[in-house]
């Protein structure tokens, strides 16, 4: 028999690829169906927002950090407005805490219901993926109702947020989250059991927890590996110290584990959501802070915990109203960091399965 | 008339009331010399330019020749355990005529938080790299080398990552031009 000629094959995923979830380019070394190398390349969906953020004011900024992670811009501006408080020592009424982490628990929620519906998707289901973006879209009406936006909020505001939530929503939101109970039931009965996914994500994608801590890796991707580390809980903010919940640790970090506990903290935060929208008081929504915000110089670094990790806020001010340098701590960009040495010698098929499991948000990788 | 009399009055109260002390700066404090005694003990006095909080966060900076030696110690050692990498930035301080790296590492052994920093002249500026100690800011540093120009000495592949390999120039230096 002759022997078959074998060279290696230089392939181009993306930058326009379905499975990608945006801009991405992935430059994959193959080997017949073996990964040799990866290499993924970034910057498609750069926008400069660091640099934009110099020339205005923080208020303005707000609406810029909408577009970073798209899917959780709730987060987004939680973090904005958290760091600069912080920095200001200011204070939020009450009410205005509470309806932060409504509206953040909410967003987290719809986050990682994408994830799910896409990462099936990805491998091949495409009911689950109808199913994940049906109770996505009731989340985005009840966005709609208190923000007047679908995606891109800009809701909230340094000192508390803009709107007060209309009449009756609190109670929709009860009434969401009692209807999304059993729907994560019907969807564990769908997906969590199925043979064909178990044997697609099991084992796929090991890496433990001295890895990730060295690739910096946070959120779902350090907690997959069985550590315990939620921002939430370990340098609390806002009001979490209040609300009774669990963080959600995996136990060997490998594919099906980040699934896992994508589902399992959509429960966790469906628990603070209805212990907020329970014990949320009356009164303002807007705390009493001067007209032009004006950080007193110094440096600053706040981070809340995203719906993929940590996210960051670096601030150094010199006591203007515009901060002289912003700099996003941005959970996306640096967990996609770990892909190539999840990759190598895996089968070609792996590639989504890996990569849609870091869960990455191509408008955060790039700012 | 009643005035001047309560005037004096005020400044005395103020002076008997010692100032209380923020119990939060009281710890910072604790752990910037903690932090700061054990680099000393090692590197000597000359390797750290600069100790201060910054509000509430101990931070260090560091001289640029001893950067990589220094993150790795505190990496490395036990009783301190900096092994968590959060956040990296850059930053143009073109008045003072320098940029600065700013590195944010997490002990999970002294349960604190650790500024670092790093300052190169605007001049032929070059920072030793930290990725063989941390694989997490290998993006990081390409990051700053991008938008910031300054190079890290060492790093496996210290090419532009968010902008085109022809770009002119660093947008976040100060002094960058920006074209319509």
């Amino acid at each position: 028999m002759a022997e078959i000629r074998t060279e290696e094959l230089l392939m181009n995923i993306g930058p326009q690829h379905p499975s990608t979830h945006g801009v991405l380019r992935v430059v994959v070394k193959v080997d017949g169906e073996i990964i040799r190398d990866v290499e993924p390349v970034v910057g498609y969906l750069h926008r400069g927002t660091e640099k934009l953020a110099e020339d205005l004011q923080y208020t303005q900024i707000i609406p810029y950090t909408d577009r970073m992670d798209y899917l959780a811009s709730m987060i987004n501006n939680h973090a904005i407005v958290n760091a600069v408080e912080r920095a200001m020592d200011l204070q939020v009424p009450e009410r205005a805490e509470h309806l932060r982490v409504i509206v953040v628990e909410l967003n987290r929620i719809a986050s990682h219901l994408v994830f799910l519906g896409t990462y099936l998707l990805d491998l091949g289901a495409m009911s689950p993926f109808l199913y994940a973006f049906a109770n996505r879209e009731k989340i985005i009406d009840m966005f709609n109702r208190i923000s007047g936006a679908r995606l891109t909020f800009n809701y909230m505001r340094v000192g508390g947020v803009k709107w007060d939530a209309p009449e009756g929503w609190v109670q929709d939101v009860l009434d969401f989250i009692a209807h999304l109970r059993k729907e994560m039931n019907m969807f564990h009965e769908l997906v969590s059991g199925n043979e064909i996914f178990l044997e697609r994500v099991k084992g796929v994608g090991i890496y433990d927890a001295d890895t990730a801590l060295n690739y910096g890796l946070s959120g779902i991707n350090l907690r997959a590996t069985g550590f315990n580390w939620d921002l939430r809980k370990n340098k609390p903010y806002s009001i979490y110290d209040r609300f009774d919940f669990n963080v959600i640790v995996g136990e060997k970090g490998d594919c099906y584990d980040r699934y896992v506990c994508h589902m399992s903290e959509i429960v966790e935060s469906m628990k603070i959501v209805e212990q907020a929208a329970q014990q949320i008081p009356d009164g303002p929504v807007m705390g009493k802070v001067p007209k032009i915000l004006r950080v007193p110089a110094g440096e600053y670094y706040s981070a809340v915990e995203g719906a993929r990790g940590e996210l960051g806020l670096y601030i150094v001010s010199e006591g203007k109203d515009k901060p002289y340098r912003m700099k996003w701590r941005r959970p996306s960009f640096v967990n996609l960091q770990i892909l190539p040495k999840l990759l190598e010698g895996q089968t070609m098929s792996n590639l989504i399965a890996v990569l849609g499991a870091v869960d990455i948000v191509l408008g955060e990788v790039d700012a | 008339m009643s005035e001047e009399t309560k005037a004096p009055e005020a400044t005395k109260a103020t002076e008997e009331t010692p100032e209380p002390v923020d119990p939060r700066i009281e710890k910072a404090n604790g752990q910037l010399e903690l932090v700061k005694s054990k680099v000393v003990a090692k590197f000597g006095e000359e390797v750290i330019e600069e100790a201060l909080l910054a509000k509430f966060q101990p931070t260090l900076v560091i001289q640029n020749e001893r950067w990589a030696d220094v993150v790795e110690f505190l990496k490395v050692t036990d009783e301190l355990g900096f092994v968590y990498p959060e956040a990296m930035a850059g930053t143009d301080h073109m008045a003072k005529g320098y940029f600065e790296v700013y590195l944010y590492l997490h002990s999970f052994v002294l349960d604190m938080d650790l500024a670092v920093k790093v300052r190169t002249g605007r001049e032929e500026p070059s920072i030793p790299s930290v990725t063989h100690l941390f694989s997490g800011v290998n993006w990081e540093e390409r990051e700053i080398f991008d938008l910031l120009g300054v190079p890290f000495t060492g790093h496996p592949d210290m090419r532009r990552i968010m902008l085109e390999d022809h770009w002119q120039g660093h947008p976040l230096r100060k002094d960058y031009v920006v074209k319509d």
